[in-house]
């Protein structure tokens, strides 16, 4: 009986605790960002911090805060610091909408800096009734289609630019006569089957011999089953689209069973921790990456070691910083042209042409009717453990590949 | 039936009304006067969550249909809503009205829903479930490989729903359209429970042999179960898929029949008020954490995301406490709340 007085007694509290809540939900009437004065420009952060995708989600979150601490350090931005708003969204898609509605109606930010592709792709159509930018860290390629997503943004090449990158890198450096050979490994997975069909046919343009495809889980435990029948295609090269833990467990399975080819892996599937988990395996294992690896002789580097007091973070560090650069950037050039709102700033990141961020991430440029931030992909090979950088290789911004 | 003392009927029709008092009837009425009024006091940001709670409502009015009514337990639920959303995204699409699409998406989702209930003539509890889970994977990977008819990886996105031209394209249009669509379900779904397909359904629930030997078809009953239910979910997921303007394969995974029947079992098994508590419970949960954390953060700086990463332990927690401490759910919370003030001051 106690506890069930208990249980009321909860219940009445909850209720109590959510009219409150309710009565402090009303509306603010607009921020005053527009005005040219001291006030703080507010921004949310969507990530995950928690959930399947948060390993990853955690350090590049600490690389939006470091955005925004160097940016507030140094001046602000016309004068005005930057407030952010880190929310967890746990991967969660109605979580995220409903942090997103306040951030946007309640809060009024001016922009969101987001993460996971199933938040960011449910908000693609609300980003764009409310015009506030997302400049998120989903690179899948149909993102960066302004007539789809036309408040979407991201710094770093989509996977299919990444991955066509790799693919041309391999071409160039292949010297025997006959066509390479190329399979796919990839996860039954949104994210996973993104970039394979435009890599697939980029492949096949360049000369290469397509010869299979595994699909191994991003829970896996071993890859044996499904990398067999692969070996006895020997392929030259293979593209790993997982995350770091498929990663490792694909590149031991490879080499229990003695496959010879080279890998190279996209982006969430290859970093710091790559060489922890998979050890030596891991060498000679190629990296697609966009942006510099903590301690990397660039320009900014200076600036996340001052931020950092020089404790070693995760690449994925240096792409939420960067991230808040092209934001900040995009926030300078459109206070210079008037007052500062979702709209005024997804027009002038349209003005971006060769933003360098301080050597961190390739130069990036945004156009009104293409949203690809480059043509770029920074290649690395892991070595003793370590992400060694081999090369930033470049292709042309072809129209066709717009989206795909 | 539990009436008011003095509460008499002189008609099974009159004992069957679904609110059998005038008091009750005044009540429910200045409840609805009351959400209809609620929008203009509320900011967006809290209509949102009204809306999100008025389609949970309608998915899980739908399950409770299903599994606290009929004793079918089901954890493909959330890629029937799914089924609903991609069928009544690809009418809007293909340029159905609004009205139109959400009821052919109930309609495509109550035939797959009814496939996948097929096997419930021979399979029971545990067996059913999995069943179930293999649907849910099944459909799932459908979502992903589905070409043209889901986009694929990349989904669809959907305009906002128009009804004879009138967009609803703000929180606040799309506020009473949900909120006729839950209200309409909820009707819909107490009607069927007063009637003999609701009564089949509570004999099934309660004991499979007795209903078979007392001249309840099984198999129909139990298929018509899964349609009924499969309708409503397919009805929530066509008005979440308009809603967000976006549907992918990802929104509709495992975790989200999981929280459907996390719903149901907090609100009250079986029954229609305990499938709104429990939609009103799980919407809120995580935003009652926030709230609290951006409260405690004022305090502690950066203490919000470790509260809010704590989201999936309390949400187990809670389940796990309403199992021990309140099986039946916070519908039989609410029976006791009322019989406390039908008997005060004079408790025993």
């Amino acid at each position: 009986m106690r506890v069930g007085k208990i249980i009321t007694a909860a219940c009445i509290m909850l209720l109590a605790g959510l009219m409150l809540f309710g009565c402090g939900g009303e509306e603010q009437k607009p921020a005053e960002t527009a005005n040219k004065d001291a006030s703080p420009i507010k921004v949310g952060g969507l990530i995950d911090l928690s959930g399947p995708t948060s390993s990853v989600g955690v350090p590049y979150a600490e690389g939006l805060k470091g955005g925004v601490k160097y940016i507030n350090d140094n001046g602000g931005i016309d004068g005005r610091p930057l407030e952010f708003n880190l929310q967890d969204t746990a991967y969660n898609v109605q979580q995220g909408l409903s942090m997103y509605k306040k951030m946007v109606n309640t809060d009024k930010v001016v922009c969101i800096q987001g993460y996971g592709s199933a938040v960011t792709e449910a908000l693609v159509r609300t980003l764009a009734k409310d015009k506030v930018p997302d400049m998120s860290a989903s690179y899948s390629a149909h993102l960066t289609d302004p007539k789809t997503a036309p408040y979407n943004f991201f710094i770093a090449a989509d996977y299919s630019t990444q991955a066509r990158a790799a693919i041309k890198y391999f071409r160039d450096a292949w010297t025997e006569e006959r066509a390479p050979k190329i399979a796919f490994i990839y996860p039954d997975h949104p994210y996973g089957l993104a970039p394979i069909a435009g890599a697939r046919a980029y492949a096949l343009e360049l000369g290469f011999e397509v010869v299979g495809e595994a699909n191994v889980s991003l829970k896996a435990i071993d890859a044996t089953t499904e990398l067999l029948p692969l070996k006895e295609l020997a392929p030259d090269y293979c593209w790993i689209g997982g995350t770091t833990p498929s990663t490792s467990v694909i590149l031991k399975s490879a080499k229990n069973i003695g496959m010879d080819t080279t890998f190279f892996v996209n982006i969430w599937g290859a970093d710091e921790n790559l060489a922890k988990l998979a050890g030596e395996d891991a060498n000679g294992a190629y990296s697609n990456q966009a942006a510099a690896v903590y301690g990397q002789d660039v320009p900014g580097m200076k600036a996340i070691m001052e931020v950092t007091d020089n404790v070693p973070q995760m690449t994925h560090y240096t792409r939420g910083f960067v991230s808040v650069l092209v934001m900040a950037e995009g926030m300078k050039r459109a206070l210079a042209n008037g007052p500062l709102t979702g709209e005024s700033l997804k027009t002038s990141l349209e003005t971006l042409r060769d933003f360098d961020p301080m050597g961190l991430a390739p130069l990036i440029s945004y156009f009104p009717d293409d949203h690809r931030p480059n043509m770029a992909v920074f290649l690395y090979i892991i070595k003793d453990g370590k992400l060694t950088f081999v090369k930033e290789q470049i292709l042309e911004r072809r129209a066709d590949w717009l989206g795909h | 039936m539990q009436g008011k003392c003095g509460l008499f009927f002189t008609s099974y029709r009159g004992e069957a009304q679904i609110f059998p008092s005038g008091f009750q009837k005044t009540m429910v009425g200045l409840f609805l006067a009351a959400l209809c009024l609620l929008p203009l006091t509320l900011g967006t940001h809290m209509i949102s969550i009204m809306n999100l709670i008025f389609i949970s409502v309608i998915g899980a009015v739908s399950l409770n249909l299903l599994t606290g009514v009929c004793g079918q337990i089901s954890l493909g639920h959330g890629a029937f809503i799914g089924v609903g959303a991609y069928a009544a995204g690809q009418c809007s699409l293909h340029g159905v009205p609004f009205p139109l699409a959400i009821l052919t998406g109930g309609l495509i989702t109550a035939m797959v829903g009814m496939v996948f209930g097929v096997p419930s003539l021979r399979l029971k509890g545990i067996y059913l479930a999995i069943a179930t889970l293999a649907a849910q994977l099944v459909l799932e990977y459908v979502f992903l490989h589905g070409g043209a008819l889901t986009g694929g990886s990349n989904g669809l996105l959907l305009e906002p729903p128009k009804i004879f031209g009138f967009s609803f394209d703000t929180e606040m249009r799309m506020y009473f359209l949900l909120f006729t669509f839950a209200a309409a379900s909820l009707i819909m779904v107490s009607n069927i429970m007063r009637s003999k397909y609701g009564r089949a359904f509570v004999s099934i629930r309660d004991f499979y042999l007795s209903a078979e030997i007392v001249g309840v078809n099984l198999f129909w009953y139990k298929l018509i179960a899964f349609g009924v239910s499969s309708f409503l979910a397919g009805v929530a997921g066509g008005l979440w898929g308009h809603y967000t303007g976006y549907i992918s394969a990802e929104q509709f995974n495992i975790g989200l029949s999981i929280s459907y029947l996390a719903m149901i079992i907090i609100g009250g098994l079986g029954s229609v008020i305990g499938s709104v508590f429990g939609a009103v419970f799980i919407v809120l949960l995580p935003e009652v954490l926030n709230m609290l954390a951006n409260v405690l953060n004022a305090f502690i700086p950066d203490i919000a995301q470790y509260i809010v990463a704590l989201r999936e332990g309390v949400f187990g927690l809670v389940l796990i406490l309403f199992l021990i401490f309140e099986p039946e759910g916070l519908a039989h919370r609410w029976r006791l709340v009322k019989a406390y003030w039908k008997l005060y001051p004079f408790a025993h």
